[in-house]
């Protein structure tokens, strides 16, 4: 079959994206980000002549922050009663995984803006899902060397109990047996939990070099909260993996401490175009900066219209043709290195951003993170050979 | 080995201090008015933001003074306007409206604060530990202590020795007699609802204090408590903070062993006093 002549008209259907994230629960704050970030490139697109001459428009879905059963239902709704053309999610790497499995069953393309367990483009990866944020891996190997040769050898696990603390441990335990430090310890905390200091008395006792904190979100915010109440940030180094802005601002200043890794960080006088974004953003979100979550979405739905616009079809097995190798524009990429699709895995290959938080921002008080080094995410990833994806390409 | 479990049962003691004072609020209201309060855990984190939004004109203090009267107000309106309404009917009635209302208080919170934690400051003199080795016993947490066992100290008070505290007391065990007597129970109701949220109130900005503020803040709190009163016993308020205390503990040991069972725990001494002992540690016969 040709491809169908296309011919903009008025009336004509939008292509739809449809965004089934978190809204409610502990990941509403990162999931209502990313919307932010794919409402402005959403607008982008159609200032810059739509999809494939088409007008687009973007549904949301709130797919709760941990129910699988409830985000694979919203995304067969809009699949077959709303008709989207793409969809993305999701916040939680497990909903990101049965999302995963509900496009390839369906043969949609799924963009995965901000879900990051290894899995996603690794052992479950399927040629019609790509992933703009960085694998668990790439984020702990880009900081280990540092956190190894600068703070010690002996390293402290405190790991939320789900596939994205397990994977993001996994990484560090696999840098650390390379180096020849030692564990101390590692211990597994509920997701949610709220009280965590019993797993810092724990981990106070075990006398390590660095407390690794592997929480995302509220979680985040409760543990390192608590671990700087007890004072532990002042005898040991306190660091860990994935570090937001999300996170840091909900703290107080005293708190705003460690060694992490952000995935895009807003102050960036040297990069192009970024200045432009922090303005456009900060006018949709009551004058706050984009944070990494904005940028995954913005990426993230901007990829929906380089595939179509590159395939000339929205057609799944031509626009995931034309997605792998592609390249972010700088208007897109807006960091340091051109990002790309990797092919055989389809993950994003981003820079990631490596330094340490500060408490307060001498240029704005949203200005909480330091950037000690970029590193690239080639330089991060494992080769897609040790990933464990085998993709079966469509005939 | 043995510091750590040492540490961990005086922590657990703290912590579960903190699980009472919300069950004790819990309990009154389901002793006297029968209502399962699920959206006890929305008052609470309102109470916390309510405060949030104060300290910038009164300070830590005059928050934690105003921010649970305030709440409690809130809780007395919607006692009047909903709640009541359901206390004739079974109990399905009322827990289904509360669960409702938890839900709209969380939203409601999100909509007005925003979804991303908030910072909560409390005074920075509250903020160190007492000795490098018992590093856990943080001023803050010891004066969070000291207020619960104020307010317990207060509540146990009021009931014992006031007027109003007597017919709350009579109205748990027959409301109807109570009622014959002359006393308006639509108030002593009210009222006593009021005084349940006070005390979420008083939870609210004190756990503000020590975890981030979120509007999830309550919801993932109020399991334990209704926990700690089903383990110490309906109807029973010294049960109920023996319940806390027992949880916390509980919960803070576990770490030590099997960190990643710290929730599942409770739940697992919730089933077995249910087995053992249906009416609670401390409850009475026929009140189950």
């Amino acid at each position: 079959m040709g491809a169908p002549f296309i011919v903009p008209a008025l009336g004509e259907e939008a292509v739809r994206i449809g965004m089934d994230n978190p809204l409610t629960g502990t990941y509403a704050a990162l999931g209502a980000n990313e919307v932010i970030g794919a409402r402005l490139a959403v607008e982008q697109i159609n200032a810059k002549g739509g999809i494939l001459g088409r007008k687009v428009e973007l549904l949301v879905e709130d797919s709760t922050s941990g129910d699988a059963g409830t985000a694979v239902q919203k995304a067969r709704k809009m699949i077959d009663r709303d008709k989207i053309d793409f969809l993305l999610g999701n916040v939680n790497s497990a909903l990101a995984l049965a999302m995963g499995q509900v496009a390839a069953e369906k043969g949609k393309l799924l963009i995965v803006p901000g879900g990051h367990t290894d899995a996603v483009t690794g052992t479950d990866c399927h040629w019609n899902v790509f992933r703009v944020c960085n694998t668990t891996r790439m984020e702990t190997n880009s900081i280990s060397k540092l956190l190894f040769d600068k703070y010690g050898k002996k390293w402290y696990f405190i790991t939320p109990d789900y596939a994205f603390g397990h994977t993001l441990q996994q990484g560090f335990q696999a840098s650390l047996k390379k180096f020849g430090g030692t564990e101390v310890g590692a211990d597994l905390s509920p997701l949610g939990t709220t009280d965590f200091s019993s797993y810092l008395i724990k981990a106070q006792a075990a006398n390590p070099d660095v407390i690794i904190l592997l929480h995302a979100g509220d979680d985040m915010v409760n543990v390192l909260k608590q671990a700087v109440q007890f004072g532990l940030d002042k005898r040991f180094h306190l660091a860990g993996a994935q570090q937001e802005l999300e996170v840091l601002t909900g703290l107080p200043p005293e708190a705003r401490v460690g060694s992490w890794v952000f995935e895009w960080y807003w102050n960036q006088p040297n990069t192009p175009h970024v200045a432009d974004f922090v303005a456009d953003v900060r006018k949709k979100s009551g004058g706050k900066v984009p944070t990494a979550r904005t940028w995954f979405g913005f990426a993230s739905a901007w990829s929906c219209a380089l595939a179509a616009n590159g395939a000339k079809s929205l057609e799944t097995p031509a626009m995931a043709k034309a997605l792998r190798g592609m390249k972010l524009p700088p208007e897109i990429a807006l960091m340091p290195n051109q990002p790309f699709f990797r092919e055989g895995d389809n993950q994003l290959m981003p820079t990631l951003f490596v330094g340490h938080a500060q408490a307060k921002g001498s240029a704005d008080p949203e200005d909480l993170f330091v950037v000690d080094s970029f590193v690239k995410g080639e330089d991060a990833a494992p080769p897609v050979s040790e990933t464990g994806c085998v993709m079966k390409l469509p005939s | 080995m043995t510091q750590l479990v040492l540490f961990n049962v005086f922590n657990g003691l703290i912590v579960g201090a903190f699980y009472a004072l919300m069950a004790l609020g819990l309990s009154l209201i389901l002793n006297l008015s029968g209502v399962i309060n699920f959206a006890h855990g929305g008052f609470l984190a309102l109470g916390g933001y309510i405060a949030f939004t104060l300290v910038p004109y009164v300070g830590f203090w005059g928050g934690l003074v105003l921010a649970p009267v305030l709440t409690a107000l809130i809780g007395l309106l919607l006692e009047k306007v909903l709640i009541r309404r359901l206390y004739g009917r079974d109990p399905l009635y009322s827990l289904l409206l509360t669960f409702g209302l938890a839900y709209i208080l969380e939203d409601a919170t999100r909509y007005i604060w925003g979804a991303r934690s908030l910072p909560y400051e409390v005074p920075s003199w509250l903020n160190y530990s007492l000795s490098p080795g018992l590093f856990f016993l943080t001023g803050y947490r010891l004066f969070m202590v000291a207020l619960v066992a104020a307010a317990v100290a207060g509540l146990f008070a009021l009931l014992k020795y006031t007027r109003l505290g007597m017919r709350i007391r009579a109205g748990t065990l027959d409301l109807e007699t109570v009622s014959v007597l002359g006393v308006n129970v639509r108030i002593l109701r009210n009222v006593n609802f009021g005084l349940g949220i006070y005390l979420a109130g008083i939870a609210g900005v004190l756990a503000a204090g020590m975890l981030g503020l979120q509007p999830t803040i309550g919801a993932s709190l109020i399991m334990p408590s209704f926990v700690a009163i089903i383990v110490g016993g309906l109807g029973s308020l010294p049960g109920t903070l023996l319940g806390g205390l027992l949880i916390g503990v509980a919960s803070g040991v576990t770490a030590v062993f099997a960190p990643s069972g710290t929730e599942a725990v409770i739940y697992v001494i919730m089933a077995i006093v249910l087995l053992v002992r249906p009416r609670g540690l401390l409850g009475e016969e026929g009140r189950v």
